[in-house]
């Protein structure tokens, strides 16, 4: 274990943080929400300052909520009038919650597409058509990141497609702004594609699990159709800013997209299921059959067939797993405890229009997610807009599909710092891309993402939800 | 050998180079920087030295577990066929460069060789992608399912 001495200040104001609410008895608060409050600030400042790695806090947030707030722990076991604590079960089980395991077939797929070069292939035979003009080039290329980021990691789309990128940049000018433009357009448009469907990237995850904890489920179509024209919007904008910003100076980029699919009995067998899935997922409206439960079929199919095998079980991210578990596990107590309601009580809500929330919750997921994981930013919101939401103290109009759908999407929108995300930091990598023109470009897309978050949610998401 | 240098200096923001007159030197060096916690990418040696067999060292290098790691590239002119095999059986040779290189080639076999290292060694493989093969940097992060978080 190597700690230096920032990860251990680190720690320490955690803990102290941790320890404060147990000596404080803040009026209108329970009990129990003292403990919620001591957890969420270790976490939150696990989170953020990270002496720690993020999923570690997050399998952290489960034990401490299973050891002081359930009913089988040290602190509550009996049922209060103030407070009525969960079985532990609750706190553990949402490492098996429907949206993990979502998530999980989302991985196991992804694996195999990647282990059979699928995700190459298809990435070529989706670029042909776009030809050799640069502008038309990019935009295939922001098309078909945004597509296979919606259904992958979105940093393993972006890695993916440097394979793709490189090449071309190798053969255009030093000096010309296309290779920044290109460079570009694949970290943001994977950021913008992993908005579209839940298991495009963790912090939807966070959203939906958040959302059944409360009894509203969201269909994979369902999201699809909230969360789709948005994507689109923001994508198209993006590239025409990259457009504008990085004008190419070349008219035409030698290409050969060549794709060669694998024609083996696995790899066809592969092809199968990715498709049969991903057609099972997004016409889940047409058949009911909830997206959690076709996720276990690739899952059991590649398992039997052993194309998944022990090593691939192993290999898979489960980090992530636990780091969305953790963060829908926090939301519990923070909700059961009348924390995260004390919280919001706290501020005189009703003085503000949703209109101004609404920009209020977008831009505040923006800012963090900027700085801090865009999951850990999410999961840090999403407590606080359900009992805005669930409360009533924002009045009418505030409902909570809605604020949680703003969060969401939001925490996706930042791009402005090699930090924000995984896919930024591999595209400064490269050295193609320098820190301000990403910062410079990331900014205006996350300006208009702001804007066209506001406005789906004040006159598109109301229509699709009610 | 100053040729040799200078046509690495590209490598150097990452890979300092360490040059060496002849194998107890190059001990000297390798112990040196082994000393001060840093790691040895690649070893260039020449097959003809003062005092020792070049490829002598490479087995001695290649037995060490502080330099087992290391990429290991025989550059010479006048190897024979039996110190050569015994370099690929014993030494796990990496790779053969015949004098005389041309700069390209030199860079290619090095930029090759340290990527495959990183790629084996080390476990952020951003921090190399603009000295070395980002193509094959970046299949690496493909195949190794990273993620979003």
């Amino acid at each position: 274990m190597k700690t230096n001495s920032k990860d251990l200040v680190s720690i320490l104001i955690g803990v102290i943080g941790f320890i404060i609410p147990f000596f404080l008895n803040i009026p209108g608060l329970s009990e129990a929400g003292h403990v919620a409050l001591s957890i969420f600030i270790i976490a939150a400042l696990f989170w953020m300052l990270e002496p720690v790695p993020i999923y570690a806090t997050s399998i952290m947030v489960i034990l401490l909520q299973v050891f002081f707030l359930s009913k089988q722990g040290v602190l509550f076991p009996e049922v209060t009038a103030e407070y009525s604590p969960d079985s532990y079960t609750e706190f553990m089980g949402t490492l098996a919650n429907p949206i993990i395991i979502l998530f999980l077939g989302g991985f196991v797929l992804a694996d195999a597409a990647v282990k059979y070069d699928l995700d190459k292939n298809l990435t070529r035979i989706l670029l042909k058509p776009f030809g050799s003009n640069p502008k038309f080039i990019i935009l295939g290329l922001m098309v078909v990141t945004a597509l296979l980021s919606a259904f992958m990691s979105n940093t393993a789309t972006t890695a993916m497609m440097m394979t793709v990128i490189l090449p071309i940049i190798a053969k255009t000018e030093a000096s010309d702004p296309l290779r920044i433009g290109i460079a570009l357009s694949i970290p943001f448009a994977a950021n913008i594609g992993g908005i579209a469907t839940p298991i495009g990237t963790p912090p939807n995850a966070v959203v939906i699990g958040a959302l059944s904890n409360q009894g509203i489920d969201i269909a994979f179509t369902e999201w699809m159709i909230l969360a789709g024209p948005l994507v689109v919007v923001v994508l198209f904008f993006t590239w025409l800013v990259i457009l504008r910003m990085f004008k190419p100076e070349t008219d035409t980029i030698p290409t050969d997209f060549e794709g060669k699919f694998q024609k083996n009995a696995s790899a066809i067998l592969v092809y199968v299921i990715f498709g049969a899935t991903v057609l099972l997922w997004v016409t889940e409206s047409l058949h009911g059959i909830g997206s959690s439960i076709i996720a276990l079929i690739p899952v059991t199919v590649l398992a039997l067939t052993g194309i998944l095998d022990k090593d691939g079980i192993r290999q898979l991210p489960w980090e992530v797993l636990w780091l969305v578990a953790g963060g829908i596990s926090l939301g519990i107590s923070m909700e059961s405890t009348g924390l995260a309601e004390w919280i919001i009580t706290n501020i005189e809500w009703s003085i503000f229009s949703p209109v101004f929330m609404i920009i209020v919750f977008s831009l505040m997921a923006i800012v963090m997610s900027n700085f801090l994981s865009n999951t850990v930013s999410a999961t840090l919101l999403i407590p606080l807009a359900l009992s805005l939401a669930t409360s009533g103290a924002a009045g009418e109009g505030f409902s909570l599909v809605l604020i949680s759908l703003v969060i969401g999407v939001s925490a996706s929108l930042a791009m402005m710092l090699p930090i924000s995300t995984p896919p930024n930091a591999i595209a400064i990598s490269t050295g193609t891309v320098k820190a301000k023109h990403m910062t410079r470009s990331g900014f205006v897309v996350g300006i208009f993402g702001l804007l066209m978050v506001t406005l789906y949610a004040l006159f598109y998401w109301p229509i699709i939800l009610n | 050998m100053d040729a040799l240098v200078k046509d690495l200096e590209n490598f150097e923001k990452i890979f300092p180079v360490e040059t060496a007159n002849d194998t107890t030197e190059a001990m000297n060096v390798i112990d040196y920087i082994l000393d001060h916690g840093h790691k040895i990418g690649l070893v260039l040696c020449d097959h003809v030295l003062p005092g020792k067999n070049g490829v002598d060292l490479l087995i001695e290098l290649q037995k060490d577990e502080a330099t087992a790691k290391s990429k290991k590239v025989l550059v010479t002119g006048q190897a024979g066929h039996e110190d050569t095999i015994l370099a690929i059986n014993k030494a796990d040779l990496d790779h053969y460069v015949a004098k005389p290189w041309t700069e390209q080639e030199l860079q290619e076999v090095v930029r090759d060789q340290l990527t495959d290292y990183v790629i084996e060694n080390e476990k952020n493989l951003l921090a190399y992608m603009q000295i070395l093969d980002a193509e094959k940097l970046s299949e690496e992060m493909r195949k190794h399912k990273m993620t979003d978080h």
